[in-house]
Formats: structure tokens, C-alpha cells, sequence
């Protein structure tokens, strides 16, 4: 029972979550609309629509703030709607303020902590500031009218729907059943019948209660007779007749002029024990038809549904809300899965190599190569359900500029391309962050005032623009801007001042080299922001995020141009493709996505330079590091000395090793004399970024998709594996950190100076 | 009650007194390590298995072996001989792996030589003063007991002295 109705409550958190971000971009939508001063009436109705399902969810779930907010906001809505509120900047901000305020209930609905009561209150006063102090009731609210109806009368059918009130009439609802091959007639006929009496406003199709030959109508008639004769009029059509009750003559008068935030009706304890239908169908409607109009009769109301909000509900209803965990633990059966995939292929060669009974060799093989195929194919379906498209982030992220720009009186343009490009759920979920940070520096640091870029020459609006990319198994995304661009040499000197570059050093680095001083945690305390002029407030910490998705960023910028953010992410975490090489007889993985390219290692032409050994390939010089020698690898055994020979190489690798980098000339040759065996070594070239290194390595073994598991709490500190995986054996390879070494090696003589003169004090 | 003295038949017997009087008693799983006998709490123990191929991680840890797959789930091996300062040997074929889990952050694998047998104790039975073992193992030692063996049930390899068991504080040991 609990457990139902937890998983009602993520159903609803899912759900809501989805509606909250649908009305975000239709605000993005509007407040573009807005500014290029088109009417989007159709948005308005969709967000209204959006809020008022939220309402009607908030109030099944007892989400009492959620439903009091979209109260506020659904009456706000409804006079925007109605053209009786003008669609201004500031009522565009309590929207953008709203769907922030969403989020935040809903995490703190989620996480069950003190809901930021006093926001709300806020936000509610200024909906109410907004909506005029509750000005003008609209005609329409002393009438149990659905919205849904109202939601799709079009200009003129309002006009004439308000006119028709305001001369008193009736509104009245009329049901009837046409068969489709005549409808055109018969309502024709209809309206002939009906005009004496009064005015048909709109019709709609129920959407029920009709089979495949015929339609029901629903129609709104304003009338000056009575049911009575309406009924009298139109006898023999089949059609029924409702009035649609006026709440003015009604014992409890609907207080719409001024809403207050009136405690919603509660909905029977009954309904909320039971498990909650899993998806929201269309049964959900009339429960929010109760919620809207809780003193309407809801027979009435029942069968008057806006076709196109059915029609949305019911494409929610298509999809399925997985939880990640569970997608993750499918993806480590289909791991298991390749592995005895891996066995059966090995068990195959054998029989095919022992020559005996052809004919089941041959089906076996046949079988396997099945086998193989389909559970590719799963793998690839799997991967293929954890994508979502960056949009998801992205729509966020144009939130946050806008409110940003607002705060900082800049106008930017946010220009948004590749947002349908897919990456891993668990990717975009972490990514929000570093991003929502780096746009936040783009804007507060990057662009200029107006005034400035005025000086300048620039256009006063500023422009970013986010664009992302697939690129081989990764994904880019750049943040780019026309700002004023890192200053470079405000930068260095803060820098000097902190030690972390000598000021001799500080004429020698490359304009690359002082970028990346941008993300070293030194030099991005708050104190220095104006100093530096901007950039790096945190910036170490969306470098180790991204790191930590196995992503790389890089920043180029020109004074007075600009500057640009470049993101590469893997696509997915999950499975990868990666080079197993052997060395020292252990097997290590390299991911694919890092490998450029392996060939033998001349041992001749490796020359040193500064104490670290390069070659020329390609017409470039690629830094070399010996696998054996950074893991402090014993040399080769023989074969089948598992945990004897594996002891003796427990010993920690020194750090001196890493650090100094000066040593003898003759630590090649180490490496190459290690063991007896000849010794043809093969350089794996790996890159991560614009970065290159070559890997020294014994031997190839071969390319291999591999799950990657990662290495347990208590081996946290080691540095220079991603993870490791699972061979067919039982035996386990442990899987490179290309990053981690790459920066380990390298970094440790372009950063030899900064570290050891204490950067971190 | 009766169903502890018939358990109590099983595991072995102590040398002191009536088991009435001894108040609670808790498992122990004693394992060899080197020449002595070392013991955990049985409820901390997971499982016990044959080792399984152990692939090592350079940079690891002193006390780390290397990582194995048990069941598609990575687990750090740890040396218990390395971990306590132990004189070192080469692997035997009685050596096992311990599956442990005392802080419920990670499970670990402790590597022993030998797994020998249960004990049951009671609080009594342990002299607590392991702080005069000195030297920087201390804190990870719980107790000291002197169990007597049925010597029908000792399976070890012979010569071990199983007269006195050093009872291990798992916790504070995994934990550091």
C-alpha cells in the first residue's frame, strides 16, 4: 500500500516536474512573442492549461502551497486570457518567478523540508498586484463554464459569448449526436431551429459517448428562453438541454472579484488512499473539473472536454517514466549478458578448432553470431532509452538568462542551437550546474553594459550563444559570448600575487596557459571578481564536475571579442568501447573515445626534452608516458604467478616520480630492458581535448565494449582510473582515466612551478 | 535457554564456568593469520569465499590487494597480514576471502590465511585490556580470548597455538 502510493507520489512528481518545464518554455515562447509584439493567445491557453493541471494535481497530492500558487496564478492567467490584464514585462517576470518557485516546492515537496512559505506569499502578492487588485470580474467566471471551452472560443466567439451575457441572457448546453456522413446538414438544420431563440456561441466535440459513424456536439447557446422552450423548439433532434447555472443566483456567490487564497476543498480521504492510476488519463479531468468549480454540478460538467487538451493527455500517456536506476541495472544484466557472450564465443573456437562434429559446431557458431547481433541491439536500445535531448537543459538555462540579464540591466540574446542533440539522462542531470555557472559568468563578467559596449561599438544587446554538437561518441557544447573577453593580464598579476605563478614565469606562459589559471581554486575567491575583471568565480568547481562526467572543458577568448566556453562530454557513461592493452601481463582498457591511434614505438627516435621523452608523429611532438613505469609495473613474469608476482608490485608508486620528472636520461631505457623478452612496444596516441599523449604500452590486444564499474569508496584517492571492468575470465581490467593522466603528465611540468611554490596557500 | 546449550555443543566448549552466568554471548569467526588466531564478529561477516582471481591496483593503498568481481559487484581486497603489520607470506591454498561490510559504506574483502571456526563468548570471557599489546594496532583490537578446543574440531593446518584468539575491532580497522 505504501509502496503504491509512493509510487503514486513519484508519478506526480515526474508528471509535474514535466508540466513545469513545458510551461517554462511556453513562457520563453511568450516573452519572445511579447518582445517582437505578437499576440500568442494560444500559449497564454497553454499555459493556463499547465497551471491549472498542476492545480488540480497539487490537490490530489495535498500540495497545498503548489495549489495555492497555481490558484493565483490560474486567475492571473484567465484575465490574461481575457485580454483584461496586458501581457507587460513585469507580469512576464511573476510567470519566469513562478516557474522557479515550482521547482523549488516541488524539491522541497520531494524531500519533505520546510516549504519556502514566505515566496509563495510573495509571489501571490505580486500575482494579485498584477492581476490588478482584482479589477473587472470577467463575465465568464460567475458561469460554471469549462475552461477547457473557454480556452478555444476564438476572438470573435468570446466577443459575442461576453456580449450575450452582458445582455442577460441564459447560456445554455445542448447535447446532441449527429451521424458523421450528415453533420453538415443536420447542424445547419439546427442552428435554423435554435436562432429564434437565441445564439449559437461555439460548438466542440465531446470526444465520448459516440461510435465510429457519428459525433457528439456539445453547444454553447446564449438564449433568452427558458430550457423549457428550448427544449420545445429543438424536439425530435435528439438533443438534451442543460442550463449552465449563473453562480449569482446561488446561495454561495463564487468570490472572484478578489481571490483569496480560500482552502481548497479536500478532496474524500477515499480517493487518496488508494494506489493512484499510474499515468494521468483522462479520468484525472473531471477531478480537476472538481477542484476548478467546487460548487458546480460535475454531471453537468463531465462530458464538455477540450479536445485539445485530451489529446495531450493522452500523448503523456504513451510514454513511461523509468526510474535511471532501474535502466541502470538493465544495461549491468546486459553487461553480464556480453560477457557470457564472450565465453560462448571462446568455447565455440575451441569446439571449432578441435574439428569434432561439424554439423553442431557449425549451428553453434551460427547461433552465436545471433545471439551476438540481437543483444547489440538491446545494448544499443537501452543506451538509446537513457538519451534525453539537451533541451531539457538548455530551456533552464534560457530561464536564467533572462532573469540574470534583468538583474544586471543587460540585454543579452540567447541564441540556442543543437538543443535536440541526445546524451546520457544521468549527463544532463549533472550538467545543469556547471552550465547554469557558466552562463551566469558569461552574463555577469563577459558581456558588457549597455554604456560600454556602446563606447565600443558594439550592438547594446549582447549575444551568447549555446550550441551543441555530436561529434564522434561525444557530445560539445559551447558557451560563447561577445563580451570583453578574459583579461589576461589582470589575471596574471593576480596570480603572481598569489604565488601561483613567480613573477619570472609570468612573461613565459602561453595565452593558453593563462587562461586555464581561470580554473585553478586559487585565484576564484569573490574578492577578486572586479580585479579580474570577472571569470572564474567557481570555476574550479564546473572543471571538476565536468571532469567528473568524464568531459573536458577549454576556453579560448580574444580582449574585446569575446570568450568561449567548449564542453566535450562522452555520450554515455555506461558502456563504452575501449583498446585493451597489455602491460607487465596485467590488462588495462583505454576508452576509445580517447584513442586516436596506436603504433610501434621506434625506440630510436625518442628524444627528451626537459626531462620528459617525446617523439615526432604526424609532423607533431607527442609527449610519451610508459604505462609500466607510472604504475610502477613489475617487469613481465611468467605467466600464471597471480597473486605472488602481484604482490611485489603493491608498492606504492613514489610521488617523486611523478612530480620531478628530471630524473636520468636513461629511464627509457628502463623501461625498454624491462624483462627478458624482445621488446616491441606499441604507443597508444590518446587525447583528451586539444591534449595528446602517447602511452606506452607491450601489446595490443584488441578493441572491446566494456561496463564500466567504478572502484569502490576505499580506493577513492587513487588517481588514474576511471573505473574497471569485467573480462569473460572472472578477471577484472582496470580502466584508464585518459584525463587523469593526461593532465597528471603533463600538467606536472606546466604546473610543476605553480603547485610546488604553494598555489594551494 | 536449551536451544543455547545445545548450540553451545556444537561450537565448542570454553573452559569457564556455567553458561548461565555468563550473560549474552557473541559469535566469533576466528581465521589465521601468519601463526596467530584472530577473530571477527560473526554478525559482520557476510560471507566467505575461495579467493577469486585478484586483479591489483597500482597506487592502491599499503593494505590493499587489488579489486575482484564478486557476483558483477567490485570489491577491494584488503591484507588483514598488511593492514595489522604483519609479517608476510606467500598465498596457501586454505587462504580465503572475508566479505565484510561494518560501517555500511563499502563491502570489503579481508584476506586470511586460514578461516578455523566459530566461537561463541560472552562479554566475561574477553579481557578488554588490549591496550597493553601496545604499539599502533591497538585500537583495532577488541579483546583477547583464551577459548579451549575440542581438538576433534580443529581443521587448521596443525601447528597454530588457537589457545589464544585476538578478537579484531572490525569497524575502527575498515574504517581508518
Amino acid at each position: 500500500m505504501a509502496e503504491a502510493g509512493d509510487r503514486a507520489r513519484e508519478e506526480f512528481f515526474s508528471e509535474t516536474q514535466e508540466i513545469v518545464e513545458g510551461f517554462g518554455r511556453d513562457l520563453l515562447a511568450l516573452d519572445e512573442a511579447q518582445r517582437a509584439g505578437r499576440a500568442e493567445p494560444e500559449l497564454v491557453n497553454d499555459i493556463f492549461r499547465a497551471v491549472h493541471t498542476l492545480k488540480g494535481l497539487a490537490g490530489l497530492f495535498g500540495a497545498a502551497r503548489i495549489s495555492t500558487l497555481s490558484h493565483e496564478l490560474e486567475e492571473l492567467l484567465d484575465d490574461l486570457r481575457l485580454g483584461k490584464v496586458e501581457l507587460s514585462a513585469e507580469v512576464l517576470d511573476v510567470l519566469f518567478k513562478s516557474v522557479e518557485l515550482y521547482s523549488k516546492l516541488l524539491q522541497s515537496e520531494k524531500e519533505g523540508t520546510e516549504a519556502p512559505g514566505g515566496e509563495v506569499d510573495e509571489l501571490v502578492r505580486s500575482v494579485r498586484r498584477a492581476t490588478g487588485g482584482g479589477g473587472a470580474p470577467s463575465p465568464f467566471g460567475q458561469y460554471d463554464l469549462d475552461p477547457g471551452l473557454l480556452a478555444v472560443l476564438t476572438e470573435y466567439e468570446e466577443h459575442r459569448l461576453r456580449s450575450n451575457i452582458a445582455q442577460g441572457l441564459s447560456l445554455f448546453r445542448l447535447r446532441v449526436v449527429f451521424a458523421l456522413a450528415t453533420i453538415d446538414q443536420a447542424l445547419d438544420d439546427l442552428k435554423s431551429l435554435a436562432k429564434p431563440l437565441g445564439e449559437i456561441i461555439t460548438y466542440l466535440p465531446t470526444g465520448s459517448g459516440a461510435d465510429a459513424d457519428s459525433i457528439e456536439l456539445d453547444i454553447l447557446i446564449a438564449s433568452r428562453a427558458g430550457a423549457e422552450d428550448l427544449v420545445r423548439a429543438l424536439a425530435g433532434k435528439g438533443v438534451s438541454v442543460e442550463e449552465i447555472p449563473r453562480h449569482g443566483a446561488r446561495s454561495t456567490p463564487k468570490p472572484s472579484v478578489a481571490p483569496q487564497s480560500k482552502p481548497r476543498p479536500q478532496l474524500p480521504p477515499s480517493i487518496l488512499a488508494p494506489p493512484m492510476e499510474p499515468a494521468p488519463d483522462s479520468e484525472s479531468a473531471p477531478d480537476i473539473d472538481i477542484a476548478r468549480a467546487p460548487d458546480s454540478d460535475n454531471a453537468a460538467l463531465g462530458g464538455v472536454r477540450n479536445p485539445a487538451a485530451a489529446q495531450s493527455l493522452r500523448s503523456v500517456a504513451q510514454t513511461v517514466r523509468v526510474d535511471i536506476h532501474k535502466l541502470n541495472r538493465l544495461m549491468n544484466i546486459v553487461g553480464e549478458l556480453a560477457i557470457v557472450r564472450t565465453q560462448l564465443a571462446r568455447l565455440v573456437e575451441r569446439l571449432r578448432a578441435s574439428q569434432s562434429d561439424r554439423s553442431v559446431t557449425t549451428d553453434l557458431h551460427r547461433l552465436q553470431r545471433t545471439f551476438d547481433r540481437h543483444l547489440a541491439a538491446m545494448q544499443q536500445g537501452i543506451l538509446e532509452v537513457r538519451m534525453v535531448p539537451l533541451g531539457q537543459v538548455f530551456d533552464k538555462l534560457a530561464r536564467v538568462v533572462r532573469q540574470i540579464s534583468r538583474e544586471a540591466d543587460k540585454s543579452v540574446n540567447l541564441v540556442i542551437t543543437g538543443a535536440e542533440t541526445e546524451v546520457d539522462k544521468l549527463i544532463v542531470e549533472e550538467l545543469s550546474d556547471p552550465l547554469m555557472h557558466m552562463m551566469r559568468n558569461a552574463i555577469d563578467h563577459g558581456i558588457e553594459g549597455k554604456a560600454e559596449r556602446e563606447a565600443v561599438g558594439k550592438p547594446t544587446v549582447g549575444t551568447i550563444a549555446l550550441n551543441a554538437f555530436q561529434k564522434g561518441s561525444h557530445v560539445v557544447i559551447e558557451i560563447e559570448d561577445d563580451g570583453r573577453g578574459v583579461d589576461t593580464d589582470t589575471l596574471l598579476q593576480a596570480a603572481v600575487r598569489r604565488g601561483v605563478v613567480t613573477p619570472e614565469e609570468a612573461p613565459q606562459l602561453s595565452m593558453r596557459e593563462v587562461l586555464n589559471l581561470v580554473f585553478l581554486p586559487g585565484l576564484t575567491t569573490k574578492a577578486n571578481v572586479s580585479e579580474l575583471s570577472g571569470r572564474g568565480v567557481g570555476m574550479d568547481v564546473v572543471k571538476t564536475n565536468i571532469a567528473k562526467l568524464g568531459g573536458v572543458i577549454d576556453l579560448t577568448s580574444e580582449t574585446g571579442i569575446g570568450t568561449k566556453f567548449t564542453v566535450t562530454l562522452p555520450i554515455t557513461l555506461a558502456i563504452i568501447s575501449a583498446l585493451m592493452v597489455r602491460c607487465s601481463d596485467r590488462l588495462f582498457a583505454i576508452p576509445l573515445a580517447n584513442v586516436q591511434e596506436a603504433v610501434v614505438l621506434d625506440s630510436g627516435s625518442v628524444r627528451e626534452i626537459d626531462g620528459r621523452e617525446m617523439i615526432t608523429l604526424r609532423g607533431g611532438t607527442l609527449p610519451l608516458c610508459a604505462l609500466a613505469r607510472l604504475f610502477d609495473l613489475p617487469p613481465p613474469a611468467e605467466e600464471g604467478g597471480d597473486i605472488a608476482a602481484e604482490s611485489s608490485a603493491r608498492a606504492q608508486l613514489p610521488a617523486s616520480s611523478i612530480g620531478s620528472g628530471s630524473s636520468a636520461k636513461s629511464r627509457w631505457g628502463n623501461v625498454a630492458r624491462t624483462g627478458a623478452r624482445t621488446l616491441r612496444q606499441f604507443i597508444v596516441v590518446t587525447s583528451v581535448g586539444s591534449r595528446r599523449l602517447g602511452i606506452v604500452v607491450e601489446s595490443l590486444v584488441g578493441e572491446q565494449d566494456v561496463v564500466i564499474k567504478a572502484l569502490g569508496p576505499s580506493l577513492k584517492g587513487v588517481r588514474g582510473f576511471a573505473g574497471a571492468t569485467e573480462l569473460g575470465d572472472q578477471r577484472i581490467a582496470l580502466v584508464l582515466d585518459v584525463q587523469a593522466l593526461v593532465e597528471e603528465t603533463l600538467a606536472s611540468s606546466e604546473r610543476r612551478g605553480f603547485e610546488l611554490k604553494g598555489g594551494h596557500g | 535457554m536449551a536451544d543455547f546449550v545445545r548450540a553451545r555443543s556444537r561450537v565448542g566448549l570454553t573452559r569457564r564456568g556455567a553458561p548461565t552466568d555468563r550473560g549474552p554471548r557473541t559469535e566469533y569467526l576466528a581465521f589465521r593469520l601468519g601463526e596467530d588466531v584472530y577473530a571477527g564478529p560473526v554478525s559482520l561477516i557476510r560471507e566467505i569465499l575461495k579467493p577469486p582471481p585478484l586483479t591489483p591496483v597500482p597506487r592502491a593503498p599499503f593494505a590493499v590487494m587489488g579489486i575482484v568481481s564478486v557476483r558483477g559487484q567490485l570489491v577491494t581486497v584488503i591484507d588483514l597480514r598488511r593492514r595489522l603489520r604483519l609479517p608476510e607470506a606467500g598465498p596457501t591454498r586454505r587462504a580465503r576471502v572475508l566479505l565484510v561490510n561494518p560501517t555500511g559504506a563499502e563491502t570489503l574483502g579481508l584476506y586470511v590465511d586460514e578461516v578455523l571456526q566459530v566461537y561463541r563468548l560472552a562479554d566475561s570471557e574477553i579481557e578488554h585490556a588490549a591496550a597493553a599489546l601496545g604499539g599502533e594496532v591497538a585500537p583495532y583490537i577488541a579483546g583477547i580470548a583464551r577459548p579451549i578446543i575440542a581438538a576433534a574440531s580443529s581443521q587448521s593446518a596443525g601447528q597454530v597455538d588457537a589457545s589464544l584468539v585476538i578478537l579484531l575491532e572490525l569497524r575502527s580497522l575498515l574504517a581508518s
